[in-house]
């Protein structure tokens, strides 16, 4: 019982909801988790007693810990880029605490507003776990909450996503689909994260990459055996909730042949994290035939309107095309955090396989994004497609930084790039920077980018019909954003139209 | 703790690093000595690297002895020659064309390597000034002569208020692997009109380096065009800034790369006010195994409201080996403006091929003949039927130097 | 005396240093269909857009009312919700808007702006179809995004739909008649005609008389160098369209 005596649950949930939880078959990762709310701060800084207590708090095997420390060395060896168009304070590594707990502090209050919808979904185990993000995206993404309830609700949310994976888990595990935290998978699939971890980002890829590969805490595992189709969409919405396991998120999925999973990663609460530092990594491969649609809505808290606060979001993300006629598809629509330095990539590795990249990146305040794509192709027939749009406000700078080259052996690829930035405002920035690069002649690339602004005509016009001005600006965004609108899952679509509204509040008049 | 590990010095750069003491500025000397010549890490070398690709440095260039044939001569052109670095006397100028010279670069001290050694290098500036509508085009007439040399010219160009002229400029010299350091600094008065080609002609041992540096007062007109048909290892840079609001410029390129070369087109537009305009037109053609980079960046200062620029690369890739390497930027920071960028590289278009062959035109015709269409829009808005005849006449070469 | 639906009193407009409206007045009583012709560059269009709200012009004297209360301080989504409607000229594209998505928009946030409740989806799309079907607007066609590769009397078309489902006081039409062929300038005519009401008002904005065959006036006035210098009743249109606009302009001069 004391398992379940977090001091968020007891007040507003009902008894019912809590013995079905508890009946659920919750297993270890609860308990590791629990001892961390009990006492587990970290000391501030980073040495190699701070991986080794990470992994042994893990119970991780010595192979892992091995992993760790090779990383950690290559990481004190490298310097931090600076070739992003995004300018902050120095960060002082030694000055991060590598394992904060999450705060149990904050009154019941803030979870009384929350809790009718959470509670519903409670009580509905079993649903479609996007369905239950939408219940939790909206309520967040609407703003309906004053009271910032990050920690309450993170703990709540990753109580519950435990029971509720777990519930899926069976309707998975009859499929052979494995979807389980990163550290239990390293525990229980050992010989499949050997195999597949660090295979897509090396542990010596990039300096934030390499951080991560030393120190991260939690994130998502999935496995899709060969010829399986997921039958449901699979989120990862409630551990990124999760504070410690935010920070230095791992997660890795493997589409064997033929197997196709959708996965949504939301960030759609609006998140008062006290850490200001995400490193993640997602690796994702994909097998002969196989498919992977990975889509993320990232609402972090971009800080206030000043420009004070805020997230620093430096994620790898990257996909390998490894098997022939494989299919990657990113799509992002990347509304928060203060600074984003994020290039989810495509290596085309097999033969006719294929990339894409549909993003919506808006920033506004004193955001700044740097982000895109890299199409990298190798195999023969291999094509791509990229869709950016870009919304700059506020006194932000929003990038699209991109790279699509051709290896001399990529024999007929092709690649349609198509880069659209909209200015609203003329305190903010916005640019495009593609790196285009051909290595043989039967390459076929193809590349379009835009700048504008919203005219006056299109304004007048909507005002004119009576939408305000807050309205018309909302729509016609919409409507410049449509082409990746139409990617995302119809939950995050909807969603997502009313993030925009939300994201531009203020940016004009 | 990290250390900054000194930089391991090429053979090329120690050789620079004596240039640059004999010629009494340390400071650069110790820049080259501590950072090395920029690596694909510095950005705007990202594509060329300096450091490995230039593989050694010829002695400092002496006064050129002789003459070598000009590689490429416009009838009707009022000629001007830089001999390794040095002005040569010149006719009687034509009416409105004002010739003098000055010591030293004539560049602004931007950060940039290619300037900086310019700057270091450089002994004299042909200076022109142009008033008036200048009946003939000028040919500045570059040349290095004698055994491999590492020699620098500069030249700086004032178009007067309203006047109208057309300067060619010319860069070849004696066959050997010579290093050349070119600088033009180019200002447009008030509703002045120019057209400035730039050729490159060195010979296929050398490296050529220039910096063209415009500034463009209200109103101005500028049709700037630099072409890549020579040397082993190629970098031309632009910088181009709006100063004057009604400015307009045509910036266009084409860069030809043959086996076993490096070519670089690097271009960066400065809209720093309002109302100002630009066209940005670039071709590449690769053949052989070699490389075809253009860089280009359009930006657009706060508050240049009512910009508008377009740029555009297209590239053509004659073989397999060959590799075109482009990076179109935009950075902008006002709101009402209309800019944006197209890139496009692919190969030879099989159904025009097939269609032209169809019709009894052998395939190395064909292909040339597409070619030519595929370039005619840059040569095409030159005015001046001899000028644009001898720049075809400098593709055909091109061309006719095998199309496999 | 009812309060007249539109009153414009002595209104001056100038853009960028040019006066353009130079002591413009008309008073429309409700029910009333007035029609303005006059040459192009008379200032027929800024009148429009100056009803409208739209920014870049300065009023430097005068007043517009509607309903009896001044609007000039209202912006162009207040004006609307007030009841005003323009039909453009040139019906501007929004990309990747769909039309249907647009129309509703546009019907709630009057709603909203009026203090009433949002449409229902099966209320709003019954809606459309009635009014869709009179004008020759199928469905899809408003699965389109607005204006976007409307031919020209698409255009026309869809904005007399948005005036029957937006169901103005005062319907303000410039130059409707402009891009259409004869049998689309019926449809849209008979569009407008069934929304004559005893509680609406029109204004037709016109370059020839031939719309007004089809929306037949209760008032015609003849617009010149930035004022009203004729008014009368639809004769004087054929008047016009016979002596042609000059024998009008001397009358000024």
């Amino acid at each position: 019982m004391a398992m379940l005596d977090t001091p968020t649950l007891k007040e507003n949930i009902d008894q019912e909801t809590v013995d079905k939880v508890r009946a659920l078959d919750v297993d270890k990762y609860k308990y590791g988790f629990e001892t961390l709310i009990e006492s587990d701060v970290a000391p501030k800084g980073l040495n190699e007693d701070i991986v080794r207590m990470i992994s042994a708090k893990k119970e991780e095997p010595e192979w892992m810990l091995e992993w760790r420390l090779e990383a950690f060395r290559r990481w004190q060896t490298m310097e931090e880029p600076s070739w992003a168009k995004v300018s902050y304070p120095k960060i002082d590594f030694q000055e991060i605490s590598y394992y904060a707990a999450p705060k149990t502090t904050a009154g019941p209050k803030s979870l009384a507003e929350v809790d009718p919808e959470l509670l519903a979904t409670y009580e509905k185990l079993g649903i479609p776990l996007k369905e239950q993000e939408i219940l939790a995206g909206v309520e967040g993404a609407t703003g309906e909450t004053a009271t910032p309830y990050g920690g309450n609700v993170a703990v709540d949310a990753v109580f519950d996503s435990v029971s509720v994976v777990t519930t899926f888990r069976e309707e998975l595990a009859k499929h052979g689909i494995i979807f389980c935290s990163i550290s239990e998978a390293v525990r229980e699939h050992p010989e499949l994260v050997k195999k597949y971890l660090g295979s897509v980002v090396p542990v010596t890829d990039n300096y934030y990459a390499t951080l991560n590969s030393a120190v991260f805490t939690d994130g998502s595992f999935v496995f899709i055996p060969k010829g399986v189709r997921c039958p449901m969409e699979l989120s990862t919405y409630f551990r990124i909730n999760e504070k410690n396991t935010g920070q230095f998120e791992r997660t890795l999925i493997i589409a064997e042949e033929e197997s196709y999973v959708s996965y949504l990663e939301g960030c759609t609460a609006p998140m008062r994290d006290e850490n200001q530092l995400h490193a993640a990594v997602v690796e994702l491969v994909a097998l002969d035939d196989a498919e992977i649609k990975y889509s993320t809505v990232q609402n972090w808290y971009p800080g206030d309107k000043n420009g004070k606060g805020g997230i620093y979001n430096f994620v790898t993300k990257r996909g390998d095309c490894r098997g022939h006629r494989s299919k990657i598809s990113w799509t992002q629509v990347e509304t928060g955090s203060a600074i984003t330095w994020k290039y989810p990539s495509c290596i085309l590795r097999g033969d006719e396989s294929r990339g894409e990249f549909y993003s919506i990146a808006i920033s506004n305040g004193h955001q700044q994004i740097d982000s895109g794509t890299k199409m990298r192709h190798l195999g023969k027939n291999t094509t791509s497609r990229i869709i950016s749009k870009g919304i700059a406000a506020g006194f932000s700078d929003n990038t699209y930084r991109g790279l699509v080259s051709a290896h001399a052996k990529a024999k007929g690829a092709r690649n349609f790039t198509q880069c659209d930035s909209l200015l609203i405002g003329d305190k903010c920035g916005a640019h495009t920077v593609p790196y285009i690069e051909s290595h043989n002649s039967s390459a076929v690339f193809e590349h379009e980018a835009t700048t504008s602004k919203i005219s006056d005509d299109q304004m007048f016009y909507c005002q004119q019909r009576g939408l305000s001005e807050e309205e018309a600006v909302a729509l016609i965004v919409n409507g410049f954003v449509r082409d990746v609108l139409q990617q995302l899952p119809m939950e995050f679509m909807v969603e997502t139209q009313k993030l925009i509204s939300i994201s531009l509040e203020g940016s004009v008049g | 703790m990290r250390q900054t590990m000194p930089v391991r010095l090429s053979t090329a750069e120690e050789t620079l690093i004596e240039q640059l003491k004999s010629l009494g500025n340390e400071a650069e000397a110790e820049r080259i000595s501590v950072a090395g010549l920029p690596t694909r890490r510095v950005e705007s070398y990202h594509y060329t690297d300096l450091k490995t690709l230039l593989k050694a440095m010829p002695p400092l260039a002496a006064p050129a002895n002789e003459a070598s044939a000009p590689a490429l001569r416009v009838p009707g052109a009022y000629q001007l020659m830089i001999a390794n670095g040095a002005v040569q006397s010149a006719g009687t100028a034509p009416a409105g064309v004002i010739v003098e010279t000055s010591e030293g670069t004539s560049l602004s001290t931007r950060d940039d390597v290619l300037v900086h050694l310019n700057g270091a290098m450089a002994k004299q500036s042909l200076n022109l000034t142009l008033e008036g509508t200048v009946d003939c085009p000028l040919q500045i007439d570059r040349r290095i002569e004698g055994a491999a040399a590492h020699s620098a010219s500069s030249a700086r160009v004032f178009v007067a208020d309203n006047a109208k002229a057309t300067i060619i400029e010319t860069c070849s010299g004696s066959k050997a692997a010579h290093v050349g350091n070119h600088a033009s600094y180019v200002s447009l008065g008030k509703n002045a009109t120019l057209t400035h080609i730039t050729v490159d002609l060195s010979a296929e041992e050398a490296t050529h380096f220039s910096t063209t540096e415009y500034e463009l007062a209200e109103g101005s007109k500028l049709r700037s065009l630099v072409i890549h048909a020579g040397a082993d290892l190629a970098r031309s840079q632009v910088f181009a800034r709006f100063a004057g609001e009604g400015a307009h410029a045509d910036f266009t390129g084409l860069n030809m790369v043959d086996d076993g070369q490096h070519r670089d087109i690097t271009l960066d537009v400065h809209h720093a006010v309002p109302n100002t305009t630009s066209k940005e037109t670039f071709k590449q053609i690769a053949r052989g195994r070699s490389k075809a980079v253009f860089q280009g960046r359009i930006v657009v200062a706060r508050d240049a409201q009512k910009v508008d620029g377009k740029m555009m690369m297209q590239g053509l890739m004659l073989s397999d080996e060959a590799q075109i390497l482009s990076k179109p930027e935009l950075e902008i920071y006002a709101d009402d403006v209309v800019c944006g960028h197209g890139s496009t590289c692919g190969h030879i278009d099989e159904v025009s091929m097939f269609y032209l062959m169809s019709r009894g035109i052998p395939k190395a015709e064909a292909q040339v003949m597409l070619v030519r269409g595929f370039l005619e829009e840059l040569i095409e808005p030159i005015e001046g039927d001899e000028l644009r005849e001898a720049l075809n006449g400098v593709i055909e070469g091109w061309l006719q130097g095998g199309i496999q | 005396m009812t309060t007249p639906i539109l009153e414009v009193r002595d209104l001056h407009v100038r853009v960028e240093d040019k006066d353009i409206l130079k002591g413009v007045n008309l008073v429309l009583p409700p029910g009333e269909v007035h029609a303005i012709m006059g040459r192009n560059g008379s200032g027929k269009s800024t009148l429009s857009y100056v009803l409208a709200g739209k920014e870049d012009y300065e009023i430097t004297g005068g007043d517009i009312l509607l309903d009896g209360e001044s609007i000039l301080e209202m912006e162009p989504d207040e004006r609307a919700a007030a009841g005003l409607f323009l039909a453009f000229q040139y019906p501007v594209e929004v990309p990747g808007v769909a039309t249907m998505t647009f129309l509703k928009a546009a019907i709630n946030a009057q709603r909203k702006a009026r203090g009433e409740a949002e449409v229902t989806t099966p209320e709003f799309m019954r809606l459309v179809k009635d009014a869709g079907s009179r004008l020759n607007i199928d469905s899809a066609m408003l699965k389109r995004p607005l204006n976007v590769g409307f031919s020209g009397g698409e255009k026309k078309r869809a904005e007399i739909l948005q005036m029957e489902l937006l169901q103005p006081k005062l319907c303000v039409m410039d130059e409707t008649d402009s891009g259409l062929d004869i049998d689309a300038l019926q449809v849209v005519a008979n569009g407008v005609n069934s929304m004559r009401s005893s509680e609406r008002s029109m204004l037709v904005i016109t370059h020839y008389q031939r719309l007004l065959n089809h929306i037949v006036p209760d008032v015609v006035h003849v617009f010149s160098d930035g004022k009203v210098v004729e008014s009368g009743d639809k004769s004087l249109a054929l008047e016009l369209e016979a002596k042609g606009y000059a024998a009008y302009e001397k009358d000024v001069a």
